[in-house]
Order: C-alpha cells, then sequence, then structure tokens
C-alpha cells in the first residue's frame, strides 16, 4: 500500500488489458482507490466493469499492466488476498438445500478472521430467515446474504459486483442504507454499476469506463461540474420571446422550445438566473414556471462517449 | 478442515434432497434385489457371487453419476464461483467432493451388506477389513474416472456422453452384468483392460472361493494408480467456470488415466491369465448352489439329493415310513426312488400311500423319517431346505432333536441344558406345515426355530427329520428333494 497526499491507497490498477479472444475487454485502465472510500465503476454493459473487479479479486488474469490490491499481487497471492477482500457476485448461487446461517458458517470457517455469524444475520435482516433454505429465498434476500458472505471475513476491501441489479427499487434503497453503513464503519468499497444515480448517491469518487476505456475519473461534482453540459433550465413566459433573444443571455450555452417552453443550457446556472431575471424586466415579461435540473453522471457520459448509458 | 466442513454439509445436503436420497441408498437396493431375487433367485451362494457386481455397480454408479457429474453440474450452475471468492484451492474442493462421496457409500454398501447377509442368507466369507478395502480402492479409483470425466468435459452434454459410453462398456463388458466366464473370448480379452473387471473378478474370488485380498495385490494397485492418475488430472484441469474451455490437447493428456489399465490389461491377456481364477469363482458358485455329488458344497450342506442311491431299497435303508399301525384298516404308504427328480436332478423320493379313518373317529397318519447331522457349529448354517411336489394335501415337516446329554450353547458361560429325548426339551419344537403343488416347489426351515430361544443353542448330532401326512382317508403322494442346509 502506498501513501498519496496521506492517503494510503489500497487498489492500485495500472495500465490494465485484459482480451476475451478478439475482444478487449479492458484498455489500458488506470486507478487508484484510497483506503475508507467508496469508489464506483460506472459504464454501461459490456464496459468491462466485471473483468475489472474480476482481476482486482484474483479470479482472473489480466493480459498486461499492474494491479496491487492491499499491498499484494492478485494473480501471484491470491490465497493471502483472499483472507483480506470480501466479493460479491453479480449474481451468488448457492446448493438450494443451504441453509442461510448454514452458508455463513461454512464460509466463515474457511478464514482465519471471522465475524460473527449472530450479528451477521442480525445486520443484514437474515435472522428470521437463518434456517430457511438458499432455494426459498426472494431475489432481495439472496443478495443481502451474498452481501452478508462478502463480510464474514471483516475484510479490508469490499467488492461489489452490481449489487442491486434486478432489484426492486425498495430492494435497491436497503443496499444502498448497508454500503452506507459500509462507508460510515470505514470501510473501503469497490462498486461496480449501471445505474447512474447509485454511483452518484453512494461514491466518493467514480470512474467512468466505455468500451475497455476509462473515460472520466473524480468525485461525482467534479465530473458533473467538469461537464460542459451546463445546468437545464425549463422556463414559461407570460410572452413569447424569440429564441434569438434567449440565446445572448449570460451563460446561456444551448436553447430550444418544445410545447410552449423554453429549455436553456446554461453554465454558470446562478449568472444565467440573474441575467435572465434582468432580460424578463426589461422586455415586461414574466416568469410564470422555472425548472432547473442539475446536469448528472448520464450526461457526463454523454458527452465523454457520444452515447446513452443503456440501462 | 475445509474440505471436511464442505464434505460434511454436503452430504447433509444430500440428505435433505429426495432424489439424491433415492439414489444414494434406495437405488443401489433395486439392483441387489433383482440380482439376488430374479438371477440368484435367492440361493445363497449365487447372491455371493453376485454381490461383487452389485457392490461394483454402485461404486461406479457414485464415481461417474454422484461425482463425475455433480462435479459438472456444479461447474454449470456457477455454485463453485462462491467457493472460488474464498481462500480455497482445486485441491481443498475435489478432496471435499471425494470424501463426501466415500461417506455417502459406506452406508450405502453396508445396507447392501445388511440386506444380501439378512434377507438372501448370504455366507459371509470376506472379512470386515477387506471389504473396506474393496470399498475403498473400488470408490477411489471409480472417483478419478469420474473426475477425470468431468475435467475433460466442456459442457453437461459432453460430459453425458463421455459417461454413457465409458458407463456401458463397463456395465456389460466386465462382469458386472454378465459373469465374466460367460463372455465370448474375446470379450473377457477386452474386458482385461477394464477397472471394473478387477473389482469385481476380486470381490467374486473372495466371496465365492474365500481366496484372501493379498492375491489380488495387482488389481488393487492398479486401481489405486488410476484413483491418484484422476486425481491428479482433476487437479491439474480443475474449473470454477463454466466458462472456461479446455483444450483438445488437454483432453489429450488426460488420456493418461487410462493407462494403468492398459499396462494391467496387457498383463493379464499374455501373462496373468486370470480366466482360470474367473472359472473357478463362477464353478465354486455354480457347485455351491446346485451341490452336485462330491463338491466341496455337497458334502458340507447336502443332506439327500437322492443321486447316490441306485434303488427303492437303498432308499428304504436310509428312510423310515410308519403310519397308523393300530387303525382297523390303518394307512399304508411306501417309499420308492423317483427318477427324474427336481429341476433336471436324476432322482428324488415319493411318498406315496392311502390315509385310512384312524381309531375312535381320528384321521390316519403317515410319516418318513431319515436321520440328519445337524452342523450345530457351522456359523454360515441358516436352515434346512428342500424341494418337494405333491397332492393339495397338508403336509407336515418336523425336526426331533438328538437323544444327547448336552446341548450345544452359543455362549460358554451359559448354564448347558440336559435334554433326553423330544420329551426333555425345555421348548416346544415347531412343524411346518405345507400344501405341495404340482410344481416344485422350495420350502425352507430356519435353523432359529430349532435352536433353544433361551441361549440360542443347538444340539449337535443326529437329527430325525420326519415328514408326515395326515388328513381325510383317500390316497396321496408327495415327491422330494435336494434337501439341503443353508
Amino acid at each position: 500500500m502506498t501513501q498519496t497526499m496521506e492517503k494510503t491507497v489500497l487498489v492500485s490498477v495500472q495500465n490494465l488489458h485484459k482480451h476475451y479472444g478478439d475482444l478487449a475487454a479492458v484498455r489500458g485502465l488506470s486507478f487508484d482507490i484510497f483506503q475508507g472510500e467508496v469508489f464506483g465503476l460506472l459504464g454501461p454493459n459490456g464496459a468491462g466493469k466485471t473483468t475489472t473487479i474480476e482481476i482486482i479479486e484474483g479470479l482472473r488474469q489480466a493480459d498486461s499492466g499492474s494491479v496491487r490490491v492491499c499491498g499484494l499481487d492478485p494473480s501471484q497471492e491470491s490465497m493471502s488476498l483472499k483472507e483480506r477482500i470480501g466479493a460479491q457476485l453479480q449474481s451468488t448461487v448457492l446448493p438450494d438445500k443451504m441453509r442461510v446461517d448454514e452458508a455463513l458458517r461454512l464460509f466463515a470457517g474457511f478464514y482465519r478472521r471471522s465475524a460473527s455469524v449472530e450479528m451477521l444475520l442480525e445486520q443484514f435482516g437474515l435472522a428470521e430467515k437463518r434456517h430457511t433454505y438458499f432455494e426459498k429465498l426472494s431475489g432481495g434476500q439472496k443478495q443481502r446474504l451474498a452481501l452478508a458472505l462478502a463480510l464474514v471475513n471483516e475484510p479490508e476491501l469490499v467488492l461489489l459486483d452490481e449489487p442491486t441489479v434486478g432489484l426492486d427499487p425498495q430492494l435497491r434503497r436497503d443496499i444502498y442504507a448497508l454500503i452506507e453503513r459500509f462507508r460510515g464503519e470505514g470501510r473501503t468499497v469497490l462498486l461496480t454499476t449501471h445505474y447512474i444515480e447509485e454511483a452518484e448517491r453512494l461514491c466518493d469518487r467514480v470512474a467512468i469506463m466505455d468500451r475497455g476505456h476509462l473515460v472520466a475519473l473524480g468525485t461525482p461534482r467534479e465530473l458533473i461540474a467538469r461537464s460542459g453540459q451546463g445546468t437545464r433550465l425549463e422556463l414559461r413566459l407570460a410572452k413569447p420571446v424569440g429564441l434569438e433573444r434567449l440565446k445572448v443571455i449570460d451563460g446561456v450555452i444551448d436553447c430550444h422550445e418544445a410545447a410552449g417552453a423554453y429549455f436553456l443550457r446554461a453554465q454558470p446556472p446562478a449568472v444565467t438566473i440573474a441575467a435572465l431575471v434582468r432580460f424578463l424586466e426589461s422586455d415586461d415579461n414574466a416568469l410564470l414556471d422555472l425548472h432547473i435540473a442539475r446536469p448528472s453522471l448520464e450526461d457526463v457520459f454523454v458527452e465523454m462517449t457520444g452515447r446513452r448509458m443503456e440501462h | 478442515m475445509a474440505a471436511v466442513r464442505i464434505a460434511l454439509l454436503t452430504i447433509r445436503l444430500v440428505m435433505r434432497t429426495k432424489v439424491a436420497l433415492f439414489f444414494t441408498f434406495i437405488f443401489p437396493l433395486v439392483f441387489l434385489f433383482a440380482y439376488a431375487g430374479l438371477i440368484a433367485h435367492g440361493n445363497p451362494e449365487v447372491v455371493a457371487y453376485m454381490f461383487g457386481p452389485v457392490v461394483t455397480l454402485n461404486i461406479m454408479g457414485s464415481g461417474f453419476f454422484g461425482l463425475g457429474i455433480q462435479s459438472v453440474m456444479q461447474r454449470e450452475r456457477g455454485s463453485l464461483r462462491r467457493y472460488r471468492l474464498a481462500p480455497l484451492g482445486p485441491r481443498t474442493m475435489l478432496l471435499s467432493n471425494l470424501l463426501a462421496n466415500y461417506l455417502l457409500q459406506l452406508p450405502t454398501l453396508g445396507l447392501l451388506l445388511f440386506c444380501a447377509v439378512v434377507i438372501f442368507h448370504m455366507p459371509m466369507r470376506i472379512g470386515w477389513a477387506t471389504l473396506l478395502v474393496l470399498i475403498t480402492v473400488g470408490t477411489f479409483s471409480f472417483a478419478g474416472f469420474g473426475l477425470t470425466i468431468a475435467s475433460v468435459a466442456n459442457t453437461m452434454q459432453e460430459a453425458q456422453v463421455y459417461n454413457n459410453i465409458v458407463w456401458f462398456a463397463l456395465l456389460f463388458l466386465s462382469g458386472v452384468t454378465f459373469p465374466l466366464p460367460m463372455l465370448p473370448r474375446s470379450i473377457q480379452r477386452l474386458a482385461m483392460f477394464f477397472p471394473s473387471t478387477y473389482l469385481v473378478s476380486s470381490f467374486q474370488s473372495i466371496t465365492a472361493q474365500a481366496e484372501p485380498l493379498r492375491k489380488h495385490w495387482p488389481e488393487m494397485l492398479v486401481l489405486v494408480i488410476s484413483g491418484f492418475f484422476g486425481l491428479l488430472f482433476a487437479m491439474k484441469l480443475f474449473r470454477w467456470e463454466k466458462e472456461e474451455r479446455i483444450s483438445t490437447r488437454a483432453k489429450l493428456w488426460s488420456g493418461v488415466f487410462v493407462l494403468p489399465f492398459l499396462v494391467m490389461g496387457v498383463w493379464m491377456n499374455t501373462r496373468a491369465n486370470p480366466t482360470a481364477t474367473w472359472s473357478r469363482s463362477y464353478n465354486a458358485m455354480e457347485q455351491d448352489s446346485s451341490a452336485g455329488p462330491g463338491s466341496k458344497a455337497a458334502k458340507l450342506n447336502l443332506i439327500e439329493d437322492f443321486e447316490g442311491i441306485q434303488t427303492s431299497e437303498e432308499l428304504l435303508r436310509r428312510w423310515r415310513v410308519s403310519a397308523d399301525a393300530d387303525a382297523v384298516d390303518h394307512s399304508v404308504a411306501e417309499i420308492h426312488l423317483l427318477t427324474p427328480g427336481a429341476e433336471g436332478t436324476r432322482h428324488a423320493m415319493r411318498l406315496q400311500g392311502r390315509l385310512a379313518p384312524g381309531p375312535k373317529n381320528s384321521q390316519g397318519y403317515v410319516s418318513a423319517r431319515c436321520e440328519v447331522q445337524v452342523p450345530a457349529n457351522s456359523k454360515s448354517l441358516r436352515g434346512i431346505e428342500f424341494e418337494i411336489r405333491g397332492d393339495s394335501r397338508v403336509y407336515q415337516v418336523a425336526f426331533q432333536p438328538p437323544n444327547v446329554t448336552q446341548l450345544r450353547s452359543s455362549t460358554p458361560a451359559a448354564p448347558v441344558t440336559a435334554a433326553v429325548g423330544p420329551s426333555a426339551l425345555p421348548w416346544p419344537l415347531p412343524a411346518i406345515s405345507f400344501v405341495p403343488s404340482e410344481a416344485w416347489q422350495n420350502v425352507r426351515v430356519p435353523i432359529a426355530w430349532l435352536a433353544n430361544p433361551r441361549d440360542r443353542g443347538l444340539a449337535a448330532g443326529p437329527w430325525i427329520l420326519q415328514i408326515s401326512v395326515t388328513g381325510p382317508s383317500g390316497e396321496f403322494a408327495l415327491d422330494l428333494d435336494e434337501i439341503r442346509f443353508y
């Protein structure tokens, strides 16, 4: 582990490459994950997120590049590394007739250090389901069990691969709460997701990936601020105004009209709003309605790749 | 330790799955009952000969389908991935599978043995240690076979194809289904390359001829080596993910697994000539079950098959006929030699006559008696059986104990009971009634019925076997043959 600006680097990925036959899954990926942060790998399906996380877990071999996790090389020191990380797979399959508490006890027994099974059952809301067979669990319960299994060895680093995929909104919120709890406990978390709101809500920093490339890296706020997309303003006015006049207002990047409303992209938005109010006063016009929408990571992704994220 | 944990949990999971329970415990019994009931007709000696194939079949099934297919299924289903995230290697996973497979085998095979001995009265010529060695070595070898197939198969369908090819070859060409001596010479030569042949023939020579296990060390060695080869390949080619594919080159390398069998097959074909041993086991079973004159079994188990008797006069010297002499018009009976006897034997005995009304409105009776030397010290003695046919009257078979002063006691410390004649016996001896039919049928008298119920002791010395008939006046005829201990 290396110290950077007083932060400890727990995961270091440098110039990572991975091919499956002719398909380049990961192309020259580099990033660091600091201790105690929730780091997100965001990208559409096929971006190379799972391949990257599996290389970090030691489940796959990289073609080239360097990966250090907790100061260990996953390809060479896999057993030592597995003692220190906890991982949740995109889909966890256990034998149908395995009971929840049996699974936790079994996996806890594989590690030198293990968490209390009772505590995990309570923590993940599985205490009432302790004797339930895996096959009888709902999708959300299976996912919670998978997360509990990821923590069974009290890991330094938790790797979550699409932890909320396929879950309904309520279950998704439950999982968010669990991940926020991980952050509160000071755990380092790497999660992959293709849900923008998940990355924005949960991650301290996000690496946006597309077709194996890293297209952007930073905190969600930084990425949005860095984006040239600008804030979206939707306004309805008492009197119609020509688009040419709106376009010249300070900070307006773009403007169009649809269904009686005017849609402006503005950067910085505060300057535009102040200028807009002055313009309307001078024009003897009135603002009937105003909606302000900040740009999202989706906008950042669109700007970087020219495509929308496919959910 | 992790391997043991996984193995124990795997066993628990099997216990919770009805289908797995059926195939683990019930299905092998179906084979035992099919072999012992339909093929051996319950004959203990034939059951002893068939026991090896039944056990081998079970061991093969657990190797190919229990372990092999199970391994592929785990991989295809993706349940290995979760284990992969834990600090476990292929060795732990394979050892856990092997251990679970072995531990599940033991109660199954115990159940088979229990049924073979208790239900089919199989003579227990195989020691516990020998049995354990055979089962362990066989399970290990076929586990290696199953794991090798699981390692080289990329998909479940592929594994099924490989499994079926090998399974059916071993099933029909190695003595598991058909006795080895019955196979054509060319198939026998081929069978010498198959591991199931080694296990079946070793079992049979031990259970049928009471040969020591050490005589079969080459077979055992080859089975153990092949098991190690299989385990080695499985470790080398172990795959956690179904997406991982194995190259054709690696598949070809796994062919090394069959190398010990090739060496053994060549050695057997050129030097060892195991067919003589196979035939000896088969003949021992045949002789023991048919008890032909002069055979070892005939001397041990046969009481009377009438084959050595040339005339009815000779027969009368061994058998005594009596009737109700005090009746006014007393019953009459005679015995004579009948040709042919039961099921292709040369002679049988016929007891024939006429029952008269007995005195004071009672019914007449006729009996035929002969002396029987009961080997009271024999551990394998289970009872006396014979073949009969006749009219539809009620006949009775009874045993009278010897006029001896001592009864053998099963426990040396138990008090010895004195008995002089039937009346002195402190327990009643049962008489078994039966109604014969026109076809020959087998009647069995368990020896336990003759024993002292207090200490299960059995009187040593000549017992009297008596067959009698009573009932309404009229003609009667009863044929008797193949009287033997079982």
